[in-house]
């Protein structure tokens, strides 16, 4: 009976895994006995994995991630800049908060990809247009978590640090950042899969390489296996780094934090 | 003086909040009076006086409302069929653990990725029109309908489940006496979510192929530097997820006023 046991101990990666290999096999074969496939319309796992081979040999799929990476990251980055010290900002000042808080969130809701053919023209097809779609869709996840993460401070902490004569400084790096951590790791999860959609909406209207590009291409000339194999790297990378995000924050903050968005 | 300033102190918050908006919106307008802008960059510039008139314009040679009838029913559409589709697979997800094992790999897998990458393939199969984009706007709506109702099932309380089992009732009675009145908070932030994620989905889904449709309104314009053009749908994109998103949210905050605040999301 210690296969019972194995099962009932791990039945949730097995049964996983199980429905997901299913799914594959069951896909693969309907296509190759039951209904031949229309390689214009439909393809299969085995001819995915072809494309996906050729591709990363070929180096073409390295290159498009590196091209759409360095967009990527410049837009974070300038996002991680600009949103944790306006965060920080509003949650410290009180007139801040009042002045900004309105505005800002009437920029978080509404969709500012809307705005993506205007910053494609002003800024050209390339790097510079992409990075700024991903920094006005990230930099919204950092302020606001920031300032939630500096609200959530312990009054009685700020209160202790003073009381032994801390100066401002100790103030931020002691208290303030520590207790802000876990916020901001959970707001950079959020600004990740809307920094995503930044690059990838930037380069399916306009760019000439990159890996949304590489996929609305393979789509325009019925290449559905290399179509797929395009999708799957990017739904791994996604998966991979949303994941180890959330591993994170379980790690730097057990407790919940409040993020129902995932 | 001092009544003024015991009505600043009183409503502080609003006026400074409004205040920002109202300057920037001025200061927006006043530039080209201020300054001469150079040519290359007049081309890109606008005032929101001339967003206005365009808007107006618009709306006078009935371009606008064919339109916006277009992209309104693939928004509705969408967010029905997300609906329709992500309560019920969430409940089941939520109640069953054998059907959350299975779903969830799934699940986690088409919730971290952007849904925009599956725009080209949505267009090969379903073609130009509204339905590729109705397909978009529903899986971009699915994932936190899904994932918010089956967090609001997994998180009832065992005791009351216990309770009302003990006292013999079937699993629909849990369900409707238990689950489902713990889980409608849930349900309605997951709605929050959704809403914004199916304008994202209306708003990309015609820019990239559509002919038909605010997005391809403002694509086409783009292209043809019609600035004022670009400004009037996504104005009136913002407009409407900020009513929808508030309104939601309101109703939210009122359904959910014990639980404690949390970091904004949208």
């Amino acid at each position: 009976m210690a296969l019972k046991e194995i099962y009932t101990e791990y039945q949730r990666p097995i049964l996983g895994l199980a429905s997901v290999a299913g799914l594959l096999l069951a896909w693969e074969l309907v296509l190759t006995y039951l209904i031949p496939v229309n390689p214009f319309f439909f393809t299969k796992p085995s001819l995915i994995a072809t494309a996906f081979r050729e591709q990363v040999l070929g180096g073409r799929l390295s290159h498009d991630l590196i091209i759409s990476s360095r967009a990527f990251l410049w837009g974070f980055s300038c996002a991680i800049a600009v949103g944790i010290p306006v965060g920080v900002l509003m949650g410290w000042r009180r007139r801040a908060e009042y002045t900004l808080d309105p505005f800002l969130t009437a920029l978080y809701a509404s969709p500012l990809i809307a705005l993506a053919p205007l910053i494609i023209v002003v800024f050209g097809v390339g790097l510079v247009a992409k990075s700024v779609l991903v920094f006005l869709l990230a930099v919204f996840p950092f302020i606001f978590n920031a300032f939630a993460g500096v609200r959530s401070t312990d009054r009685l902490l700020i209160n202790v640090v003073r009381s032994f004569g801390g100066k401002e400084r100790d103030l931020y790096f002691k208290v303030i950042l520590p207790s802000t951590l876990p916020y901001l790791i959970a707001g950079s999860r959020i600004a990740l899969g809307r920094g995503l959609v930044g690059v990838i909406v930037g380069e399916f209207f306009a760019a000439s390489e990159g890996i949304g590009f590489a996929i609305a291409r393979f789509g325009d000339t019925y290449q559905l296996p290399e179509m797929f194999a395009g999708i799957s790297v990017l739904m791994i990378i996604a998966v991979v780094v949303t994941e180890g995000m959330r591993k994170l924050e379980a790690v730097l903050a057990p407790w919940r934090v409040g993020q129902e968005a995932r | 003086m001092t009544r003024l300033v015991q009505i600043y102190t009183e409503r502080e918050h609003q006026i400074l909040g409004g205040g920002f908006i109202l300057l920037l919106i001025i200061a927006w307008e006043s530039v080209p009076h201020l300054v001469t802008l150079p040519r290359a960059l007049s081309l890109f510039f606008t005032t929101p006086s001339k967003v206005s008139e365009t808007f107006y314009e618009l709306v006078v040679q009935n371009e606008f409302q064919t339109h916006f009838y277009v992209s309104a029913v693939e928004f509705l559409l969408g967010l029905g069929l997300a609906i329709l589709a992500g309560l019920p697979l969430g409940l089941i997800m939520g109640r069953s653990s054998v059907v959350d094992a299975m779903f969830d790999p799934y699940v986690t897998a088409l919730n971290a990725t952007p849904r925009i990458v599956f725009l080209p393939l949505l267009i090969l199969w379903l073609g130009l029109g509204i339905w590729s984009k109705v397909m978009i706007v529903f899986i971009g709506a699915l994932f936190p309908l899904l994932i918010n109702t089956y967090e609001g099932v997994k998180n009832v309380d065992r005791v009351l489940v216990n309770v009302v089992r003990s006292f013999g009732a079937n699993e629909w009675q849990v369900m409707k006496m238990v689950v489902l009145p713990n889980s409608l908070p849930y349900v309605v932030a997951g709605l929050r979510l959704a809403i914004g994620r199916a304008i994202l989905g209306v708003v990309v889904g015609e820019f990239y192929g559509a002919t038909k449709g605010l997005g391809s309104m403002m694509a086409k314009a783009a292209s043809a530097f019609q600035v004022d053009v670009v400004f009037v749908g996504a104005a009136i994109f913002m407009g409407i997820s900020l009513i929808f998103t508030l309104t939601v949210k309101r109703i939210e905050a009122n359904l959910s006023r014990w639980r404690p605040d949390v970091v904004k999301t949208f």
